[in-house]
This record gives structure tokens, C-alpha cells and sequence, in this order.
């Protein structure tokens, strides 16, 4: 038997869900991380003093509910293989909270980060938003006196984290993505920053296509770590997304295998939980290796992908764009507690928007409405209706309240309010309340007309 | 009706077996002579075909389990030994976690087997004069997955059999293991290479004993309880490290008549090993053998050591009772110093053995100071051994069961082993192993104590080989590196699942016969399977498909 002598360096939650499929030809198939275990198994990655694999739990529905308005139920949405991405986030997660690794790696499918704080079906190939399960695991472990970063350096916007998290003051998210000018899902531009409770603490990078290392890199020391020195999380999570890579069928972008492996470094997160990245070759068993060294504090700079086309790693030049917008946000961080709610978010009681959402995977179209308290005590409870229909105009309609971890007395009343409110309306098909701090009642309370 | 010699060459005896059919006609045992094993075994070999009947001389089949590799390896007697690597891009070679001496060549095959990059002739030539030069007589060859294209480790091979013969036979990684890990497969091709002169000389020492006996077939004990043939053991010797343990738990297996799901527990003086059968096979390690500290590719059992053991140390602090991992001496009731688990089980009246009264003062005085008389001092200790141990199980099954799975239907299908009854062998058994099985909730099984059960287990095994198929259709090749064979697939739009089986298991019995035993198809089952559908800009392309095909492991039962 190896003994160890120091605590693990790295704990592997590795589960490529090899029987699970979106469809049979579908990007998130079973093949998808097989040359990723080739690759690992092959380099005696796990035999390394300071790697140890673990084995990922299952999620409960608690444990989906603490996050999701699931329509019509978490039974109906998930599949087995949601409920162990997301678990085996959980055992990620777990694994650097107790202290029994110092950090944790969830190298699993399916991905989470465009699904949403409402679940009407799938999108992005998202069902369930795995690292905010995760997060949401650890705040109730914490009565949510916890601190968490996530930096999200998928190839697409973070759109699902993002939303989950706009009002969340103690949660910082920045993503670092290709412009959604030019791919899905269109969102994250440098003006999305938060909403009235967070302002500031939603940060998107928009990177021009054809971007690289150079790009990303500078990304991180010029706004991200900087912006983590300030915000001191307790937890950064890095929702490593792997299709910026050269070779990715789906995007544009020109990242190579060292140039995640030195993000990594970098970044030094607690945490890195895969996302997307569909090129399974000539992607995935390099850059998943690279992270591993990476984060196992060991040298990373022997990885290469078998062919590097030329143009790829690039003199180090960063594209104007990138600098520019790198400069705007340095701005909107060092100047985020000055601004005026009211010339932000108008004034008046409430900041209320209203959202088309579409969910490609299952092709369903989603109407919201929301709306945000602007509470000077807290961040604020929201109001959330609901209306999506799918391709067989099949449709629902639902309202959700949702109370913030710390809300003030005054919030947990109206919220209560407009429960009752909406539960005596006849519009709705289930009206749903969700209170993350209540330890007696259930996370999701439905006051339902619909099935179910 | 067929004849059977077993012997086992252990650490402090050599204990050996004649058997007919079922029936154990005798047995022998002679203290093992480390300085020269041979005699030990001529002797023990004497002694038993002594004992066959006059009119039944004929071939005797001879089973050997021996600690030769084991002890080369562990001593460090093995020739000093390079390897040559081809590390193509990933961890640092520099960083790899194997204690041998290194030499890098250039050359890249991907995780499919493409070549990415060449393999260079002049700095291969360079690599080996400088071995030389440094003064190496073993070689070992090992490229990164060289499992799936193993051509340039064979252009080396026959580049040094052509330029450099002074130094053939070298080992090749790809033909010791067809699994993923280049480190293991590093330390299993160096090992085997090492000890390759000191196998040799053992062949030919075994080889005449065979001639001057007139003995049949003779087989080597292996890691995982199987046989190998002695010729063919030149080449793989490092199969046969471990042999002991394999031989102990293959000797419980043939002693026993149902053992199913079970855990079971060895204890000795200075720690106990746990096994664990799962439908009445033992259960493997994952990956394989670690030696000395050296993990490796090679099959052997699963155990785990304790540091608990009849004459494991006790000490007392008025609260807590302390057992292991240290052993100072014999029990007290034997003149040791100092007390242990056996001197609580004397006083307690479960062992006749050396002086009682010794024993009850040691306890009485461990005792005293805290009001307690030597029969509750006992007790103590006894149910200290017993919860230790329990612990220990428990925390095996934990970690068996929380190994990593990679499917969903195995995540949901939870825990999966789960012992149903507790076996105990070695000596303290007896006493001990009520009290386990109790602190563990399980019907218990203590195995007679058998001075000859390790050479019953030697005697009663099989041959075990597997083979692994690597087929991909979208390039159009099929490997079987443990036999060096690579042929492209014809049909690979009809190269299907049940082809890829009918083919693994044809390169099974073809492995037999080369390593000189002959089985049926009927005979080679299918322990691994993954077929995976090659998508490739959303059209399927081809099919990849990787199975294992190994002999249905058998074993020969023996009448108590």
C-alpha cells in the first residue's frame, strides 16, 4: 500500500457517464470523455502520490431544489446521469470543505452552466446547473455564511450561472467567453453586471473570435485575479469549459492545452468542475491533463497536442477588443459601491425585466417576467412568471417567489404576501416558493392546479 | 488418475504436497535454506515421489510456488537495468515515479495508436551505446500507449537483437500488459527485465530436477493464483512474484467447498492479510501487484495487510488498550519481553502453549495498577483485537465499494460487495476470529490450520493468461499486444460487438497455445467489454471496442 504523507493535493471526481447520451450522434454522447480516461490511465495520473479518485454521489431532489424551480418536478426534468453530474459536483465540493484534499476536480458530464434558475427542460446541453447545486450544497452546509467565486472559462457565455447568480451578493461571477455576438447563446456582454442587490458582481469578458492564450490570459491577471483579490471568496470555482481549444468543432477560438494548464495555474482555484468542449481527440485528453498537473502543483509544461497548426500560439499580442474591455470592467469594479441603484435600475420599488429564453437542446420557448425588490436591507426577494411552450405548443405557465439567503423581515413578509397572492390566482399552473435559509419547510413549496 | 506435486518454497519453510485426484497422498516439510532454495526443493521433491505408489511412476505434474522474484526484487538483487522510453508529450519523464534509469527517445502514438511522430534510428543506436556505456546488462523498451501500437517498441527490439546482441533478449512493455499506464508499465517491464538472468538460471536448475525425475509439466504459481508454464517464465518472470500469498488463499479456495461471498482474514504473528471473495472468486487488484513499493500491470489477488498479529505488541494506559503495529518478541508465555494478543488468549484458556503462568503474571501486572485481574485484562485485549480487526474490514468493504465507476447504471447499483460470511486462517484463528465475527455480525468459518495448505493451493491451480483486444474500424485495425499481433479489419462496417468477442476470444486460445496449453474456446470468457460509436462531425464513422478475454479461472478441489 502507498502511504501518504501529506494531505492530497488533488481529489479526481471523474465520471464520463458512459452509457448516457443526449442522442447517438449528439455532441454530449458516450464517447465523449473516453479518450480523456485513455489519456489519464495512460500517463499514470492516478497513481501520482497527492491524486486520489473518488467516487460521485447521487443528488437529491433537495439538493436540485435548492437551486431550481424544476417545471413541472425534478423527477420530470432530470435524467440518473443529471442527478450524478451534479452530485458528484457535491462530492467535489465536500472533498475541499472538510479539508480531506486541498483541491478538488469534477471531471464529469453531462454540463450545467446554461441551465437556469427555472427548468423547463434542457439547453446549452444543460439540464441542471451542476456548480450552483454545488454551491448551494456548501452555503446551507455554512448557513450561508460563505463566499464563493466562480470563474467560467466555457467557450460560451455562462448564461445559466449568471442568471442563478445576478442578485447574489455573495457570490462574484465572471465569465470569459467568445463574443455572443458571434455564438450561442448571444448573451454576456460587458454591460450585463448584476442585478440591484449584486451590482458589479456579474462580469463578462466577450472575447472576438480567434482568440488564444494570450487572449484568456490576459483576461485573468488584468480583471480576474485582481477582482478575486478584492472580493476574497472563500471558495473560487473554475467552471472550466474546454471547447476554446483550437481544434473545437463548435466555436472559434484558439486556446491551446498550456494555455489552459496556465490559466489553471493562475487561477489556483478550490475548485474546477468541466464543462463544455467537444473536440474529444484533439482537445479533451490534453487539456484534462494538463489541468490535473496543474492543479497538482506539478510540472504541466511536457503537454502538447499532437500538432499544433501554425498561427495558433501567437507572439503574445492581445487584441485591442479584449484590452478595452478589460479596462471598462477594471472601471465598473473599482467603482461598484459608488453607483446610484436608481440611475442604474430606475427608481421605484421594484427592477423588473422581461426575458425571451429559448432552450435549443429541447426547442422550447420561455417568456419571463421578473421582478426584484429594491430593498436597502437585503438583496431583495424576486417575482418570477413563467410561460414556455414546446414544439407540440405543449404549455406552462408557472410563478415563482424567491427569498435570498439573509433576506430582512420586511422581504420574508412580502414574499409570503405574494405567495398566498399568486397561489389564489387562477393563471398559473403551479406556483412555486423557494426559501434557501428555511429549515423546517420544504426548499420548493407548489401551490399547483397543474398534473402533479 | 492424475498426479500432482506442490510445493512451496516459503519464507521459513518449504512445505510440500503429493496429491492424487482429490486425495492428498502426502505431505513434507523442511525448513526453507535461503542460501540455497534448490536443495530445500530437491529434497522436499524426494521426499514426496517417495511416496508414489511403484506401479503408478509416470509423469507427476510439478506445481512450484516460490519467493525467487519476490526476493530478487525486494533485496535488490536483480541486474542493474535501463529503460528505454518513449515518453512522447504529457507528465515530464523526469517526473515519472519509477526508480529506474531512464533514457528518452523521441517518438509519439497518440491515445488511438497513430503515430504522431517517428520513431529516430541514429538516437535510438546513441541511447543503447550509452546503456552500455553505463554499464546496464538488463534492457527494458516501453513507449507510451504501446498497447495500441506497439511498432516502435519492436523496431527496437530487433534494432538491438541486430546491432547489439550482447544485450537481447530486452523486455517490451506491450507483450507484460495490454492496460493504460505507462508508469506501471515502465516498473513491470524493468522489474521482468531484472530478474530475467536470475529466472533463467532457476529454469535450468528446475529443467535438470525435471530430466533427473522424470517429472511431466511443470508450472509456476503466479500473483493471481494461476499457473505458467516453466519455459515460458523466462520471459515473464515477474508474473510470479507473490506466489505465497496467491498460493495460501488458492490452498483455502481448494480446501473449502463453498466459499462464495466472504471475507477472509490471515492472521500471523506480526499483522494479518484481508481477502476478499466475491461469488466465490478472489477478488483482483485493480490495476495490479505493487511490489516493494512498486506499483505494476501484474494480476494478482486483492489484500490488504493490518498491522495486528498474535504477537503483535500490547500496551495498556488504564483506559485504552493499544495492539500492533510493532511486534517485539514472542508472546511472554514463550519468553518473549513484552505482552501480546496470544498471552491474553492463554490466560483466557483458548491456547495450550509454552508456560500459562508467565502469561497470567504479565497480565496481572498490565492489569493491577488500574484494579483489573489478568482474565479481565484479557478480555480487554481480546476485544480490543477483535474490534481492530473488525474496523480494518469494514473500512476494506468501504473502500472497495466507493471505487470509481463509469457508468450510471453502476452508480446506481450502489454498493455491490458485501461479505456474507467471515473466513479465518493462520495460526491465532481459532480464538479470534468468534469474537470478529461477532463485532461484525457475520457467520464465521475457521479454516483447520493446514501445515501444507500453501503447497495444497500451489497444487491445485490452473493456468490463468488473458489477452486484450483493441479493434478500431474507423482506422481499421485490430491489436492484441500481448501477442505481438496487428491485422487490419476487413469488414469494418460489419465488425460488430459479437465479431470483436468471437475475435478476442480466437486470440485467447491462440495465447494459450503459445504459452504451451491447450483450451477450448468454451473455455475463455469475456471480463471486459466497451464498444463506444465513433461520432465525427455528427455522423457515426466507426466503432472502438476494448475487451479483455481471459480463461474461466478453475481450480482443483481437494479433500481436507
Amino acid at each position: 500500500m502507498v502511504k501518504m504523507a501529506t494531505k492530497t493535493k488533488l481529489g479526481l471526481v471523474f465520471f464520463p457517464a458512459f452509457d448516457w447520451a443526449i442522442a447517438p450522434d449528439h455532441p454530449e454522447r458516450e464517447e465523449r470523455l473516453l479518450y480523456t480516461r485513455d489519456q489519464i490511465r495512460e500517463e499514470g495520473l492516478l497513481d501520482l502520490p497527492g491524486i486520489v479518485e473518488f467516487r460521485p454521489q447521487i443528488a437529491t431532489r433537495q439538493d436540485i431544489e435548492r437551486v431550481h424551480i424544476c417545471v413541472p418536478s425534478v423527477e420530470k426534468v432530470c435524467t440518473e446521469s443529471h442527478l450524478i453530474a451534479a452530485g458528484g459536483t457535491i462530492t467535489a465540493g465536500e472533498l475541499v470543505v472538510s479539508g480531506q484534499t486541498e483541491r478538488a476536480f469534477a471531471l464529469l458530464r453531462p454540463p450545467g452552466h446554461h441551465a437556469l434558475r427555472i427548468v423547463h427542460g434542457s439547453r446549452g446541453f444543460c439540464t441542471i446547473n451542476i456548480e450552483a447545486v454545488m454551491v448551494e450544497y456548501l452555503r446551507k452546509l455554512h448557513n450561508g455564511r460563505l463566499r464563493v467565486a466562480i470563474v467560467d472559462t466555457d467557450a460560451h457565455h455562462a448564461d445559466g450561472t449568471q442568471d442563478i447568480y445576478y442578485n447574489d451578493p455573495d457570490v462574484l461571477h465572471i465569465s470569459i467567453h467568445q463574443d455572443g455576438r458571434t455564438l450561442y447563446p448571444g448573451t454576456g456582454a460587458v454591460d450585463e453586471l448584476g442585478g440591484p442587490g449584486a451590482y458589479g458582481l456579474t462580469l463578462n469578458v466577450p472575447l472576438p473570435p480567434g482568440s488564444g492564450d494570450a487572449e484568456v490570459l490576459y483576461a485573468v491577471e488584468h480583471l480576474v485575479l485582481p477582482v478575486l483579490r478584492d472580493f476574497q471568496p472563500d471558495l473560487i470555482i473554475n467552471a472550466a469549459g474546454q471547447d476554446n481549444h483550437f481544434t473545437d468543432p463548435i466555436t472559434n477560438m484558439k486556446v491551446t492545452a498550456q494555455g489552459y494548464a496556465r490559466l489553471t495555474e493562475l487561477l489556483a482555484p478550490d475548485l474546477v468542475v468541466l464543462e463544455g468542449g467537444y473536440s474529444i481527440e484533439g482537445a479533451l485528453p490534453y487539456v484534462n491533463v494538463g489541468i490535473i498537473l496543474a492543479l497538482a502543483g506539478l510540472d504541466y509544461t511536457g503537454v502538447r497536442e499532437p500538432e499544433l497548426p501554425p498561427g495558433v500560439q501567437k507572439d503574445g499580442r492581445v487584441h485591442e477588443a479584449v484590452v478595452r474591455n478589460v479596462a471598462f470592467l477594471q472601471e465598473v469594479w473599482a467603482r461598484r459601491q459608488e453607483i446610484d441603484p436608481a440611475a442604474v435600475f430606475g427608481g421605484g420599488n421594484y427592477y423588473r425585466r422581461k426575458r425571451h429564453l429559448y432552450y435549443d437542446t429541447d426547442d422550447i420557448h420561455e417568456v419571463q417576467v421578473e421582478a426584484i425588490k429594491m430593498c436597502a436591507a437585503c438583496s431583495g426577494y424576486r417575482e418570477l412568471h413563467s410561460f414556455a411552450e414546446d414544439r407540440r405548443r405543449k404549455q406552462a405557465r408557472i410563478a415563482a417567489v424567491l427569498l435570498p439567503w439573509h433576506a430582512c423581515p420586511a422581504c420574508r413578509q412580502q414574499a409570503e404576501e405574494a405567495f398566498a397572492r399568486l397561489a389564489a390566482e387562477p393563471d398559473w399552473d403551479d406556483v412555486y416558493y423557494q426559501n434557501p435559509a428555511d429549515p423546517q419547510r420544504p426548499l420548493v413549496s407548489k401551490a399547483g392546479r397543474g398534473e402533479s | 488418475m492424475s498426479y500432482r506435486i506442490g510445493i512451496d518454497v516459503g519464507g521459513t519453510n518449504t512445505n510440500g504436497v503429493l496429491l492424487k485426484g482429490a486425495q492428498v497422498l502426502a505431505t513434507v516439510k523442511a525448513p526453507t535454506d535461503h542460501h540455497n532454495l534448490h536443495a530445500g526443493t530437491r529434497e522436499a521433491l524426494t521426499r514426496l515421489l517417495a511416496a508414489l505408489p511403484e506401479k503408478e511412476r509416470g509423469p507427476v505434474e510439478l506445481h512450484l510456488s516460490t519467493t525467487l522474484a519476490t526476493n530478487a526484487i525486494v533485496e535488490g538483487k536483480g541486474a542493474p537495468t535501463a529503460v528505454l522510453i518513449i515518453p512522447g508529450p504529457g507528465l515530464r519523464w523526469t517526473d515519472l515515479p519509477v526508480p529506474f534509469k531512464l533514457y528518452p527517445l523521441s517518438g509519439y502514438i497518440d491515445h488511438r495508436g497513430r503515430e504522431a511522430g517517428p520513431l529516430d534510428r541514429e538516437e535510438v543506436r546513441r541511447a543503447v551505446r550509452a546503456v552500455k556505456a553505463d554499464g546496464y546488462q538488463a534492457v527494458a523498451v516501453v513507449g507510451k500507449f504501446s498497447p495500441r501500437n506497439f511498432q516502435h517498441e519492436l523496431a527496437i527490439e530487433e534494432l538491438i537483437r541486430a546491432e547489439f546482441p550482447e544485450l537481447a533478449p530486452v523486455t517490451l512493455g506491450h507483450r507484460l500488459s495490454g492496460r493504460l499506464n505507462f508508469p506501471r508499465r515502465i516498473t513491470t517491464a524493468a522489474l521482468n527485465a531484472s530478474i530475467a538472468a536470475i529466472q533463467a538460471e532457476f529454469v535450468r536448475m528446475v529443467e535438470k530436477v525435471q530430466d533427473q525425475y522424470q517429472l511431466g509439466k511443470v508450472y509456476l504459481l503466479k500473483a493471481d493464483g494461476g499457473t505458467l508454464g516453466l519455459q515460458e517464465s523466462v520471459h515473464r518472470s515477474i508474473e510470479t512474484i507473490l506466489s505465497g500469498p496467491a498460493a495460501s488463499l488458492m490452498g483455502a479456495m481448494a480446501l473449502t467447498a463453498e466459499i462464495e461471498d466472504a471475507v477472509a482474514l490471515d492472521i500471523g504473528g506480526t499483522t494479518s492479510e484481508i481477502s476478499v471473495f466475491s461469488g466465490g472468486e478472489p477478488l483482483a487488484e485493480r490495476e495490479g501487484a505493487v511490489i516493494a513499493g512498486y506499483p505494476t500491470l501484474v494480476p494478482a489477488f486483492f489484500s490488504r495487510s493490518l498491522g495486528l498479529g498474535g504477537d503483535s505488541q500490547v500496551t495498556f494506559d488504564g483506559k485504552q488498550v493499544t495492539i500492533g503495529p510493532q511486534r517485539v518478541g514472542p508472546p511472554v508465555a514463550l519468553g518473549g519481553p513484552q505482552v501480546t494478543p496470544t498471552d491474553a488468549v492463554v490466560v483466557l484458556g483458548g491456547a495450550a502453549l509454552g508456560d500459562a503462568k508467565k502469561a497470567h503474571a504479565a497480565l496481572q501486572a498490565m492489569g493491577a495498577p488500574f484494579g483489573l485481574e489478568s482474565r479481565a485484562m484479557a478480555e480487554k485485549i481480546v476485544a480490543t483485537f477483535a474490534q481492530k480487526a473488525a474496523a480494518a474490514i469494514r473500512s476494506v468493504y468501504a473502500e472497495l465499494n466507493n471505487r470509481p465507476v463509469y457508468t450510471v447504471s453502476q452508480v446506481l447499483a450502489g454498493a455491490d460487495l458485501k461479505p456474507k460470511r467471515l473466513i479465518g486462517m493462520g495460526g491465532p484463528a481459532a480464538y479470534f476470529i468468534p469474537k470478529i465475527g461477532a463485532e461484525l455480525g457475520l457467520p464465521y468459518q475457521v479454516l483447520p490450520h493446514y501445515e501444507a495448505a500453501n503447497a495444497i493451493g500451489a497444487a491445485a491451480s490452473r493456468p490463468t493468461f488473458a489477452v486484450t483486444l483493441r479493434a478500431d474500424t474507423m482506422l481499421g485495425k485490430m491489436v492484441v499486444p500481448e501477442l505481438d499481433y496487428e491485422a487490419p479489419i476487413d469488414r469494418p462496417f460489419t465488425f460488430d460487438r459479437e465479431a470483436a468477442r468471437q475475435e478476442a476470444i480466437r486470440q485467447a486460445v491462440n495465447y494459450a497455445k503459445k504459452m504451451g496449453v491447450a483450451v477450448d474456446p468454451d473455455e475463455i470468457e469475456i471480463t471486459e467489454e466497451e464498444v463506444f460509436n465513433m461520432v465525427r462531425h455528427f455522423y457515426t464513422v466507426g466503432k472502438n471496442f476494448n475487451l479483455r478475454a481471459q480463461v474461466k479461472p478453475r481450480i482443483h478441489r481437494v479433500i481436507p
